[in-house]
């Protein structure tokens, strides 16, 4: 192995430490601002000092706090998400940001709030449609937002610092693309492993920083002779989250996974915000619009009373045409966590889709523990048989 | 020149031995028990003494099941879900769809060409499964093997409601102190079951010839609910718990001719019959 100080291992080492660099921060005096999803605008936390810090489920952690304040049959990662949070291994945060982006993060709203007892929350209401009446509304919700933060942190958000914010960020977007560019060769540059680990390292670090990460790390793979080898199969993976490398490591013991189409992979990274004379305005439309996350009701038009189902699903899936295409991607898996019922509803849609576009896929359900790891193994690799003969 | 395939499920190993034409020389069923590890080359040593083989006259070794990854002889992994289809179609080759109901789980099947294209299986949970039943024998006190015999005379089928495999103990229990006969009770489970095992395979899409393999077409009760529910002919190879472990006796001898047709040689592992240590397999 190279030494520690490459890209690939510096995020391997945030990804098995992901709170270090937080806690290192706030002991420099910075505050530290936890989210629990892709919805929350990070350029607003960026643009006033505050970092933010994506508070992730861990699937190893056997839920037991939370239970005081939670059904069972309720969304695994977010239990799990506020079970650490009640263990208090989120001690470092100043506060926490949700969003109505599905029931379960609005449902847990409160209980956040009341306890966690962070010095700042907020709850950021999201409209479920891009109609642009919600745009509207959306938009007077991060104007909340950051009155709110204002107020928190003491300081005046100017259009000036949100737009240096939003460049920020909008490079991390590229970086991230670019770092995806290299899993198209076959066999691919990296692994999906690898990039999994960079992408969790990034909602652990301050913007700049993840960027030097990735600027690092996309040298590095181009200079390296060896990456991963060539395996029969070179999958997308379409879930709400995907962030752990004991799930990517089943996909990948059989298959290259040169697309991970979810929270945990390139889903937050794949469009820009738009520059506009009012930041917030184009806040509002990436947040709301650009995000193709199975929570937002999309119609293909609005006020038509003569439904069209293939214009539908193009409309919702069509981003995956292109990127199917350019990477040669031969199957696709449907990872669900059990309780989702947003993504639970897309599936029966989302196979008329890929079937249409002559994409074999495997739909696979699980309940966020690593027991299921063994079970979805042997699905995974009875999929990767019947698509790579 | 002779082929092996070993099936290592939840609850039963299986080995099938087949020669250079793919015919059938031994095969062998024991309980994979809870160190499965410490079992793979005792079964094998069984099938290669009834066929009076030794293990390096085996050219290629396929595993499947669950436990296949713990076995350190073979020479490739293929998933079970493959080897049944493989299996069965070389028994029946107008099978279309396949349901296997084992220890912990069911699958559904779909085969077109004698090949896998495409599955469904239960999620995780004994309900729908073998253990269902092995579970509800054991709360009623009868033998497993005799359930479906018992179902046959009854002259109602009890509705149970519940097919959670703990719930559906305790709705026995209170039909049982209710009076109700255990044969109404038995044809009603084995109906609950194949109900659930039904929707299942609906999704899949269900197209005749339909073969049922596992430890549970074994039960006549569950065939005949199954035929019943699914409305079609329910087609049962004499050795159900087989099939796994002959599709991949099968898949092995394919492996080795179509490697040797194109003059490629093919990696093997170790012939010695050693226990597996833990996770020794992996990667």
């Amino acid at each position: 192995m190279s030494d520690k100080s490459t890209g690939l291992n510096k995020a391997r080492e945030i990804y098995l430490d992901s709170s270090r660099r937080a806690r290192e921060l706030r002991a420099a005096g910075k505050k530290i601002i936890g989210y629990p999803c892709a919805y929350v605008p990070l350029e607003i936390l960026t643009a006033l000092g505050l970092v933010p810090y994506q508070t992730c489920a861990d699937m190893k952690e056997p839920v037991t706090e939370a239970d005081r304040a939670l059904p069972h049959s309720f969304c695994p990662v977010m239990r799990n998400c506020l079970d650490r949070a009640l263990k208090g291994k989120n001690d470092f945060l100043d506060g926490m940001v949700t969003t109505h982006s599905c029931d379960p993060q609005e449902k847990t709203a409160r209980i956040w709030e009341s306890y966690t007892h962070y010095p700042y929350f907020h709850f950021i209401d999201m409209p479920i449609t891009i109609r642009p009446e919600a745009l509207e509304y959306f938009k007077g919700q991060l104007n909340d937002f950051r009155k709110t933060l204002e107020a928190f942190t003491g300081q005046k958000l100017s259009a000036d610092k949100l737009k240096t914010a939003i460049k920020s960020h909008n490079q991390q977007r590229a970086l991230v693309r670019e770092l995806y560019e290299l899993t198209k060769p076959s066999p691919p540059r990296l692994s999906g492993t690898e990039i999994l680990r960079v992408v969790k390292a990034l909602t652990s670090l301050p913007v700049v920083e993840g960027n030097d990460l990735l600027t690092e790390t996309i040298s590095e793979v181009k200079k390296r002779s060896a990456g991963p080898e060539q395996k029969p199969a070179r999958l997308l993976i379409w879930s709400s989250t995907l962030n752990d490398t004991d799930i990517m490591q089943v996909f990948e013991a059989k298959a290259n996974v040169v697309m991970n189409e979810s929270c945990g992979g390139v889903r937050p990274f794949r469009g820009q915000v738009k520059l506009t004379a009012d930041p917030l305005e184009g806040l509002a439309d990436y947040y709301l619009n650009e995000i193709t996350c199975a929570r937002t009701f999309r119609q293909a038009t609005l006020g038509e009373t003569r439904k069209d189902y293939a214009r539908d699903l193009q409309s919702r899936f069509g981003y995956l045409k292109g990127t199917i295409k350019d990477w040669k991607i031969n199957g696709a898996i449907l990872l669900l966590v059990r309780y989702c019922d947003p993504f639970a509803f897309e599936m029966p849609s989302l196979q008329d889709y890929l079937k249409g576009i002559g994409i074999p896929n495997s739909y696979i359900e699980y309940d966020y523990t690593i027991g299921a790891l063994a079970p979805m193994r042997t699905r995974v690799e009875a999929f990767v048989e019947t698509i790579s003969r | 020149m002779y082929f092996a395939g070993i099936d290592i499920g939840s609850t039963m190993t299986k080995v099938v031995l087949t020669d250079q034409a793919g015919k059938l020389l031994s095969f062998i069923k024991g309980p994979t028990g809870a160190e499965h590890r410490q079992l793979a080359n005792e079964v094998m040593r069984q099938a290669l003494g009834q066929a009076s083989l030794k293990i390096d006259d085996i050219s290629y070794i396929v595993a499947t099941g669950y436990g296949r990854l713990n076995v350190p002889f073979a020479d490739r992994q293929i998933t079970e879900l493959s080897c049944h289809a493989r299996g069965v179609s070389s028994l029946f080759p107008n099978a279309r769809t396949v349901i296997d109901i084992g220890g912990q789980d069911a699958k559904c099947m779909r085969i077109e060409n004698g090949r896998l294209v495409s599955f469904v299986m239960n999620n995780k949970c004994a309900a729908g499964t073998g253990r269902f039943l092995e579970v509800t024998a054991a709360t009623l006190a009868i033998r497993l093997e005799n359930m479906g015999y018992i179902s046959l005379k009854a002259t109602r089928k009890v509705s149970i409601s519940n097919m959670c495999t703990i719930f559906a103990q305790q709705e026995v229990v209170a039909l049982l102190s209710r009076g109700e006969k255990l044969e109404n009770i038995l044809a009603g489970l084995h109906e609950a079951l194949a109900s659930r095992v039904a929707t299942l395979a609906r999704r899949l899409g269900v197209e005749p010839d339909l073969v049922l393999t596992g430890g549970v077409a074994k039960n006549i009760g569950m065939v005949k609910a199954m035929g019943e529910i699914l409305g079609c002919e329910i087609l049962v190879p004499e050795e159900p718990l087989l099939t796994g472990a002959l599709g991949a006796a099968i898949l092995a001898r394919e492996t080795h001719m179509k490697a040797a047709a194109v003059g490629e040689g093919l990696s093997t592992k170790s012939r010695r019959l050693e226990k597996a240590t833990f996770f020794s397999q992996e990667q």
